[in-house]
């Protein structure tokens, strides 16, 4: 009997893997065509260099960040879980509260085999309901978005770079200021001498995983 | 704003963007049938399948409002169907605009739909954004399973560390971006302090009235009132 199971959850594992690396593949084909196609149909390429210096400065932070990331998630999410999330984004604020909900209502536990099964159905049904949410919002956007043009509001749509690092880095800071430390010291040195993004963004990453591993390790910080 | 927002507003844009939100749904029902058949298997009744797709359905509602609200604010810079498809896979609000300003930043452009904002910036915006999400998938993708095969042999302290260097990159971006208005001051200063004590008021109301909704909200509505105030404060300075 016991042998039977672990065979019929193996099988079981290797279709979610099938699945998920086809799906996932899709996904990433099908958002890289996106700039494809503003290539080919309207004739709009970036200037070489600076396409490459801002693919390098994203992929600065966004490598070891996905690393880390993914494998903070993984002993949450599972396998199947991994893969519809990492498809489809909204991890931490949407994906991982509707696993964690789905598997407390039904009863099931974290980490084995019939929570795994509970939380891909709990959130397969988050994402269709947030993508259903998103087109609602795009349909009610559409005749209003012209309103939004108005050269009043003009200052508001150009400043919200501003406004999002001010309430993201006050979340932070207001979280863990410890970390802010370094990074935001080197980062007003490097915007005092005007360095370019393609510099300061890599070596502000490295000097603030460098000074989490110093405080984490002298036990200032928890996670 | 520039002549690039014809392009951004394009019906091939919109038609795309229905191609992939088809595509995800198919995905997600691909996954329900292939769990639900194990779960068969595994001896859990189809009720209590039930209950957990219907808790997954419903606990998505509330955080995908101010989903919805990050597109609103990101329209006017950057049209409605490629922030809209971004946020459909793989990305989420603050990555987007965090590499949307460094695609734009790299060309020497001061800001998303600002002067000098033109077509070629905006599809350096759309490659380095594009881009920049690819790589979880892709590691998702080459690596799973000899990550899994991994996990045995890594403790929890060190899933605690992982989680930390995740905050402690981010946050390396963030203060890059947060350090500029600091060193140029004018509306952008006043925008960035309004955006921070907003954000402030809002954890105050988690943390000591636990008004806990708020949680949800508290980025979208510190964000978008921080933008309130440029419109204000652009009228005084």
């Amino acid at each position: 009997m016991i042998d039977n199971n672990t065979l019929t959850s193996q099988k079981f594992e290797k279709k979610v893997h099938r699945l998920g690396k086809a799906t996932i593949l899709t996904g990433i084909i099908l958002s890289l065509l996106v700039p494809v196609l503003l290539w080919i149909i309207h004739g709009v390429f970036p200037p070489m260099k600076q396409l490459l210096l801002g693919i390098g400065t994203v992929s600065s932070f966004m490598i070891p960040l996905s690393i880390a990331e993914i494998l903070a998630f993984y002993p949450i999410l599972g396998s199947s879980g991994i893969y519809m999330a990492y498809t489809t984004g909204n991890i931490a604020n949407l994906k991982l509260p509707s696993a964690a909900i789905g598997m407390e209502v039904a009863n099931v536990k974290p980490s084995t085999k019939e929570g795994e099964v509970i939380s891909t159905i709990a959130m397969a049904g988050s994402v269709i309901v947030s993508e259903i949410i998103l087109v609602v919002g795009v349909i009610l956007l559409v005749p209003i978005s012209h309103k939004l043009n108005n050269p009043l509001l003009k200052p508001a749509f150009e400043q919200i770079l501003p406004a999002l690092f001010g309430a993201l880095g006050a979340y932070y800071i207001l979280k863990e200021w410890k970390l802010a430390i370094v990074p935001l010291t080197i980062g007003i040195i490097f915007s005092a001498f005007n360095l370019q993004t393609a510099i300061s963004v890599p070596i502000c990453v490295l000097c603030s995983i460098i000074a989490a591993k110093f405080l984490y390790k002298k036990g200032k910080i928890k996670a | 704003m520039g002549d690039y927002l014809e392009i951004a507003n394009s019906k091939l844009l919109y038609l795309w963007g229905s191609i992939i939100v088809l595509f995800v749904l198919f995905q997600s029902i691909l996954f329900i049938r292939l769990a639900w058949k194990e779960g068969k298997k595994l001896g859990l009744t189809s009720k209590k399948m039930l209950k957990g797709l219907r808790a997954g359905m419903v606990s998505a509602i509330i955080p995908s409002i101010p989903i919805v609200l990050t597109l609103i604010a990101m329209a006017p810079v950057l049209g409605i169907p490629f922030p809209w498809i971004r946020l459909s896979v793989i990305g989420s609000g603050p990555y987007e605009l965090l590499a949307a300003g460094i695609g734009a930043d790299t060309m020497g452009v001061d800001g998303l739909g600002a002067t000098g904002y033109t077509r070629y910036v905006f599809a350096n915006s759309v490659w380095v954004m594009t881009i920049g999400a690819m790589w979880s998938g892709t590691i998702v993708f080459f690596f799973i399973k000899r990550i899994k095969k991994g996990y045995k042999k890594i403790e929890k302290r060190d899933s605690k560390w992982m989680s930390i260097i995740t905050n402690a990159a981010f946050f390396g971006v963030i203060c890059v971006f947060l350090a500029q208005p600091i060193t140029t001051g004018g509306l952008a200063l006043t925008t960035m302090l309004s955006g921070g004590i907003l954000m402030t008021i809002c954890a105050l109301l988690v943390i000591k009235a636990k008004i806990t909704w708020l949680k949800e909200f508290a980025l979208a509505i510190s964000m978008i009132g921080a933008m309130g105030s440029a419109v204000l404060f652009a009228q005084i300075i």
